[in-house]
């Protein structure tokens, strides 16, 4: 009984990293926001990087949802 | 020539979803409660008898065949359409047009003369990761498979008498069914192939690989002092270094690709499954319809995020230190 306690506790703390993630988005996109309202033209080309930007960023985000994951459903 | 604004009519498919959602309600509450599966990892066996030796069929090796076969008959309509000599493409022949377009314009604005040979993995890899991941909306993958023996089972029931068909009673449903015999869990025939670490991993070293491949084939042999950077060690002692030091890193972020990029998409995905799988489970009227929507939209992002990853770090590739240097200088100096 407390191994599976510890899983879910442990799974709950992996997901802690993903404020990290959730900030660096936000800021992201403030920026790209920014950029198109300043500049619509460039609409295009801030969206393809600020895509790219989140992917790489959502990334880490993902690292931890699989680390509780496997803590959760994998031994 | 103006068209004149389309009159609010009352049309018959508003009467057959409430029909449906009406439907759905009944069902759930006076017929069978949704069963929360049991949630794993590795992909499961589809038949208890290996192929042959010690291979077996796994589910999501199914879906991964029923994603090609589907590829496929869309690449001969295509095809077809293309050689019927007409300038207007209609139907699916349309909208892959469209769709190819977009790719194809992206992949020349970033990579220019070299869009050529990027621009096929990019096209590919976003269709089948497409089509791999919409089918995790079809109703039927995950909850159809054969019935299993398992210690944290649910009792089972025919669902006609005789048919030999059977589905898995609840807690709700069980009532007096009670599990003599330990309890079934499902095995599903197909599984949506994002959830399988292997095909993530199997898109990724492809990505990857073929990556090296184009950088060397643009820069030759030139490609690989962007790892290994001893060129200045000696003539500049300090910045020589760092860049020696720099390469290392690019060397480890080739690996580290490899780990991002089969993780986002196994991790978005498989995310998305159990979520469909709980809320299906807590809510099953109505609301799970709403996570469809957002799990439809996930399955786009990945798909379109893979292949533009996969394009721009082939770009990249095709791209010298040196070169990019010059070019920069070069406009400057225009300017």
């Amino acid at each position: 009984m407390e191994v599976a306690a510890a899983k879910l506790i442990g799974a709950g703390l992996a997901m802690v990293g993903t404020i990290g993630a959730g900030i660096g988005i936000g800021m992201l996109v403030n920026g790209a926001v920014q950029g198109i309202a300043r500049n619509p033209d460039a609409s295009g080309d801030v969206q393809t990087n600020m895509i790219l930007g989140i992917a790489f960023t959502e990334a880490v985000a993902i690292y931890c949802l699989v680390v509780a994951l496997l803590i959760l459903f994998v031994g | 020539m103006e068209t004149p604004p389309k009159k609010w009519r009352y049309g018959i498919n508003r009467w057959i979803i409430l029909f449906l959602v009406i439907l759905n309600i009944f069902f759930v509450y006076y017929v069978y409660y949704p069963v929360l599966p049991h949630i794993q990892l590795p992909a499961e066996n589809v038949s208890e008898m290996p192929l042959f030796g010690n291979f077996y069929l796994t589910n999501t090796m199914v879906a991964t065949i029923i994603a090609d076969v589907i590829l496929i008959l869309i690449a001969f309509s295509v095809s077809r359409a293309v050689r019927s000599g007409e300038l207007i493409p209609r139907g699916i022949a349309g909208a892959i047009e469209a769709i190819l377009e977009v790719i194809n314009n992206l992949t020349e604005s970033t990579a220019g003369k070299w869009a050529k040979s990027i621009f096929p993995f990019f096209a590919t890899i976003t269709l089948l990761v497409l089509i791999v991941n919409w089918m995790e909306l079809i109703p039927g993958v995950d909850s159809i498979g054969r019935l299993e023996h398992s210690d944290h089972g649910y009792p089972i029931e025919e669902v006609i008498p005789g048919s030999n068909i059977y589905t898995i009673l609840s807690e709700r449903d069980a009532g007096e069914h009670d599990a003599h015999d330990g309890g079934y869990g499902l095995v599903p025939f197909v599984r949506v192939a994002s959830t399988d670490l292997n095909f993530t991993v199997a898109l990724a070293l492809i990505s990857v690989l073929m990556t090296q491949v184009i950088g060397v084939r643009a820069l030759g042999a030139t490609y690989f002092t962007k790892f290994i950077n001893v060129g200045g060690i000696f003539k500049r002692p300090v910045f020589g270094v760092i860049d020696f030091g720099v390469g290392i890193l690019e060397l480890v972020s080739e690996f580290s690709k490899l780990l991002s990029f089969s993780f986002r998409l196994f991790g978005n995905i498989f995310a998305g499954s159990v979520l469909l799988f709980v809320i299906g489970t807590l809510i099953p009227v109505f609301v799970q319809s709403m996570f469809l929507g957002l799990e439809f939209f996930v399955g786009l992002i990945q798909a379109v995020v893979f292949g533009m990853l996969t394009m721009v770090f082939m770009a990249q590739a095709t791209q010298g230190h040196g070169e990019h240097h010059d070019e920069e200088h070069a406009e400057e100096a225009a300017a």
